[in-house]
């Protein structure tokens, strides 16, 4: 097996962290994930896996469902910052755009981007990025008197997106932007995502079940199932990984598209342990 | 004709103070789903706090006042801090109960501080009654209104342009997306309880210049806002501002007219006989959002 070469510096590293919900239920089970300076990192898997959890657990959110890290440590710049609240991590420069259009519904759309920028106090820079996120999202121009509420799915996933930009993070999380869209526009926010990594140098920490669309633009992947990393690698090593390939792609050996009428069901899916 | 512009005029300008006390019911209940059922003591708290300024301590008004907002920005934010913050993430029912106990502690609490039954405040609008046609009003009416107003543009302005006004009304709709933006939602809270404290102080400080302080009345204010926020809409503040009014007029006209065909406290029973008839064709009020909630 091909081993990955290390990228760049290190910024967010989490070390075999577990969470536990509740006390008693364990959904992450020693999970290690690097996210060097300026690149975009996926982190694929089926439902279920602990993906949104392990954003939850960076973002601090994870304490308003109840959860906690019980073991191992997140670290940012060296700094461990697994017992911080969510407010604090956002201070530092890591923001999360929740999974499922979490849009202010009764806000315009201009009104909802300024949330974004909340804990910043330069009106000036705000405007500038207002306006930097309207290059990014032409679209939201168009809107910004708008009721989010009443904006198109697509239109809401750019929204959430924007405002994520707005708070000109150091590492932006997407949980699954992907989620409900149509192919088209699927490939459009990834072009976007794409680019604002690129110009901003923004790490992105990319949560995604459409494998596919992910490893295009993300250099280096993790496949999460069961509350473990089962394997990693740069995104063009995933891509030609026959086991991605086959269960989470769909392709066979061959590159063409299997049939899965001849295969057992309990085949199916990747068994990794 | 004349009776008739009395009674719009006392009813409008009545209302308003009505809507200012519900704004602030509909803030706490915006930014953090809690049902503040302390406010009718919140506005008897305040009350007495301007007679011991303003009487007890003789200061003049253009210190008394400014002083007695400040101590419902303490107020707010000391409930805030001691009685519902520790609550957070528990069931709503007991952030509820909280807020009823409150309502309780507050009022053995003035109980205790000013034990006399009534006293009124010097007055603080000019005395002379004004003519408008053949009309005669108590020029205070038209003061509280004005005030009124003021206050409601000034509270639109920061809920459409302030940065914080902003984040209060997205709190309202995604607690838990605020949060993801690195926002900090007690600091929400405790201002929308501070906001809504100087609320209930400014409606406390008119209704017991125009009239007396005492509790009954005071704590009734509290069930009359109740009655506009349930008439409007529990989370829209637009009802709240139109919905005042309405009960106000509804409780000086009705009232005024039906009082002299029906029994003397008419009056006082309209507003919630307007609760129970809205409840029956407007479960989510005039201008409430429809909402599924799983019970």
């Amino acid at each position: 097996m091909p081993k990955c070469t290390p990228l760049a510096t290190k910024m967010l590293k989490l070390n075999n962290i577990e969470v536990t919900y509740l006390n008693v239920i364990r959904v992450l089970h020693g999970v290690s994930i690097n996210v060097p300076e300026g690149t975009i990192v996926a982190l694929l898997g089926a439902n279920g896996a602990g993906k949104s959890t392990t954003l939850k657990a960076i973002s601090g959110l994870l304490r308003l469902e109840e959860g906690e890290v019980t073991d191992g440590s997140i670290e940012w710049n060296g700094e461990r910052i697994d017992k911080k609240s969510a407010e604090e991590i956002g201070k530092l420069g890591i923001v999360q755009a929740l999974e499922g259009r979490h849009v202010f519904q009764h806000l315009t759309t201009e009104e909802n981007l300024l949330v974004g920028a909340f804990n910043r106090h330069n009106r000036q820079e705000v405007r500038h990025d207002l306006e930097m996120v309207y290059t990014y999202f032409p679209r939201l121009k168009d809107l910004r008197h708008n009721i989010a509420g009443y904006l198109s799915g697509g239109e809401q996933q750019m929204l959430v997106i924007g405002r994520a930009m707005m708070a000109t993070p150091k590492l932006m999380m997407l949980d699954e932007p992907s989620l409900g869209l149509a192919p088209l526009l699927v490939e459009e926010i990834y072009e976007i995502i794409k680019r604002f990594n690129t110009e901003q140098k923004t790490s992105v920490l990319l949560v995604e079940q459409n494998v596919r669309v992910a490893l295009s633009i993300a250099h280096y992947g993790y496949v999460m199932e069961n509350g473990r990393i089962v394997l990693d690698g740069t995104a063009d090593f995933l891509k030609n990984n026959e086991d991605i390939k086959e269960f989470y792609m769909g392709l066979s050996a061959l590159g063409s598209r299997k049939s899965y009428r001849e295969v057992k069901h309990y085949k199916r899916r990747k068994r990794w342990l | 004709m004349t009776e008739l512009m009395q009674y719009t005029i006392t009813g409008l300008s009545l209302g308003m103070v009505y809507s200012l006390i519900a704004l602030g019911f509909v803030l706490i209940w915006k930014s953090s789903g809690v049902a503040n059922l302390a406010i009718g003591q919140l506005v008897l708290f305040s009350s007495w706090f301007t007679y011991g300024m303003l009487v007890q301590a003789g200061l003049p008004p253009w210190l008394g006042i400014p002083l007695v907002i400040i101590f419902a920005l303490m107020l707010g934010w000391s409930v805030e801090r001691l009685a519902l913050r520790p609550l957070i993430g528990q069931p709503i029912l007991s952030l509820i109960a909280v807020t009823l106990g409150l309502a309780y502690f507050i009022e053995g609490l003035v109980g205790i501080i000013w034990p006399k039954s009534l006293a009124s405040l010097p007055p603080l609008f000019p005395q002379e009654p004004l003519r408008i046609g053949s009309a005669v009003i108590r020029q205070e009416f038209l003061w509280a209104a004005v005030i009124s107003i003021v206050l409601f543009v000034l509270l639109s302005i920061f809920f459409k342009y302030h940065r914080m006004g902003i984040a209060m009304r997205a709190t309202a709709d995604d607690q838990k997306a605020v949060q993801a933006c690195g926002i900090p939602v007690t600091r929400i809270f405790s201002q929308s309880w501070m906001f809504a404290c100087v609320l209930a102080a400014v409606g406390g400080i008119r209704i017991s210049s125009i009239g007396n302080i005492s509790k009954a009345p005071l704590v009734e204010m509290g069930l009359k806002a109740f009655s506009v926020v349930i008439l409007g809409g529990l989370d829209s503040f637009l009802g709240a501002i139109i919905a005042g009014p309405i009960i106000g007029l509804a409780e000086t006209i009705g009232g005024g007219y039906l009082s002299k065909v029906a029994w003397e406290g008419v009056r006082e029973v309209i507003p919630f006989l307007i609760i129970i008839i809205v409840m029956i064709f407007k479960p989510y009020g005039l201008f409430g959002e429809k909402r599924i909630e799983r019970v």
